[in-house]
């Protein structure tokens, strides 16, 4: 792969996460999870790389470039995507901080009685191997699944036909996230 | 929305807020079918969205300044403060992209970029055979049908932009919608009047 077909890979990459993270750290306030403000936290590392990476390749571009300037806008865009990042972690981190929220920011979605959060796909459960479209899981368990992690990688708003692989992480809304986790084959914690 | 003296601001924080965030989520998809377009009536909307943005910002600050009345509700309302300064912050690097495209400063690869992330931005022609024609936005609900968001409509000269639940499509608009290549391909077979249906989940 040349610098070239670098930078569009981690570019494209940027601007996936960045929409995905304010996506996330949204959600995080209106759902005050903690677990999804970490994630926006990990993604926000991960953004920083990206754009350190793409800065340097850019820099190396540039000595073949007869116009190194032109260069300028492709800098640029990975600023924009890093500093809407920088944004959503800010917005995650209400979460993540000692003092509680203002009232005012659980009552913006004081309608939804969805949880939101993230669920471990275990190796016997009955996910695995399957389609999103096969599961129907908004009709069935009544929960939808905004992105799903595997590995270091993201799917975001992943389609009808994406499968479900042992491993996977799943971020799903749902009004009883429990019912998710137990098919994912985890353990419930009751609580008392 | 040319006097922003006359512009009317939501009464409560939670509609301010409400509304920041919209505008800010609006701007960031405006700005980058901008640049794919290289539409600078496009990229001169992002620039008043954010004047906009600005003045909700502002009046979200005094209404959350004067709610505090003691040491913990001012704490509290750093929360808010903090929020509205970060969804200002993706106006202004949303506004930044749009300055670019009005600069015609973006090198070629920007364009690949948008097209191949996940969620892009296609231009949806609208023909008179179409089943889309003479709905409603509201009727259509073409983010839920058709996983597309509409964020502007090209009408003969003229632009609509962030149009709303009561908007009518015609035929010869040109939708400017934001989703998966595989959701804008569909909604531009719908378009084209080749699927007569639009699909309900």
């Amino acid at each position: 792969m040349n610098e070239y077909e670098e930078i569009r890979n981690c570019l494209v990459e940027m601007k996936d996460l960045s929409a995905l993270m304010v996506d996330l750290a949204f959600s995080s306030v209106m759902y005050n999870s903690e677990d999804i403000a970490e994630e926006v936290y990990l993604l926000e590392e991960k953004m920083d790389d990206l754009t350190l990476k793409v800065k340097k390749l850019t820099l190396r571009l540039a000595k073949k470039e007869e116009d190194p300037e032109s260069l300028l806008s492709i800098i640029d865009l990975a600023d924009i995507n890093e500093r809407i990042s920088d944004a959503a972690y800010g917005i995650a981190d209400i979460i993540l901080r000692d003092i509680e929220p203002h009232p005012i920011i659980r009552k913006i979605m004081e309608d939804t009685e969805e949880e939101l959060g993230r669920v471990r796909v275990h190796g016997g459960s009955v996910l695995v191997g399957k389609t999103l479209a096969q599961l129907k899981l908004p009709s069935k368990i009544g929960t939808r699944i905004l992105a799903i992690k595997r590995g270091s990688r993201y799917i975001y708003n992943p389609g009808r036909a994406d499968t479900i692989e042992k491993d996977d992480v799943l971020i799903a809304v749902s009004s009883d996230l429990d019912k998710l986790r137990e098919l994912a084959g985890e353990e419930i914690e009751k609580e008392e | 929305m040319e006097e922003w003296d006359e512009v009317k601001v939501p009464k409560n924080v939670k509609d301010i807020f409400i509304e920041m965030k919209n505008t800010a989520e609006l701007m960031v998809d405006l700005a980058y079918s901008a640049a794919l377009f290289k539409e600078k009536e496009i990229a001169e909307e992002v620039l008043e969205l954010e004047e906009y943005l600005d003045i909700l910002n502002y009046h979200l600050m005094i209404r959350a300044v004067l709610a505090a009345r003691n040491m913990k509700e001012a704490e509290q309302i750093t929360s808010i403060l903090q929020m509205a300064r970060s969804i200002d912050e993706i106006s202004n690097a949303a506004a930044d992209l749009a300055k670019m495209v009005l600069e015609e400063k973006l090198h070629p690869l920007i364009t690949e970029v948008i097209l191949e992330s996940e969620e892009t931005i296609g231009r949806v022609i609208v023909s008179p055979e179409s089943i889309l024609v003479g709905k409603t936005l509201e009727e259509l609900d073409l983010s839920t049908n058709a996983g597309v968001w509409v964020i502007a409509i090209r009408r003969g000269k003229r632009w609509i932009f962030d149009p709303d639940e009561d908007t009518k499509i015609m035929p010869g608009d040109i939708l400017i919608g934001r989703g998966t290549k595989t959701a804008l391909d569909y909604l531009k077979e719908v378009a084209r009047g080749i699927i007569k249906v639009i699909r309900h989940e």
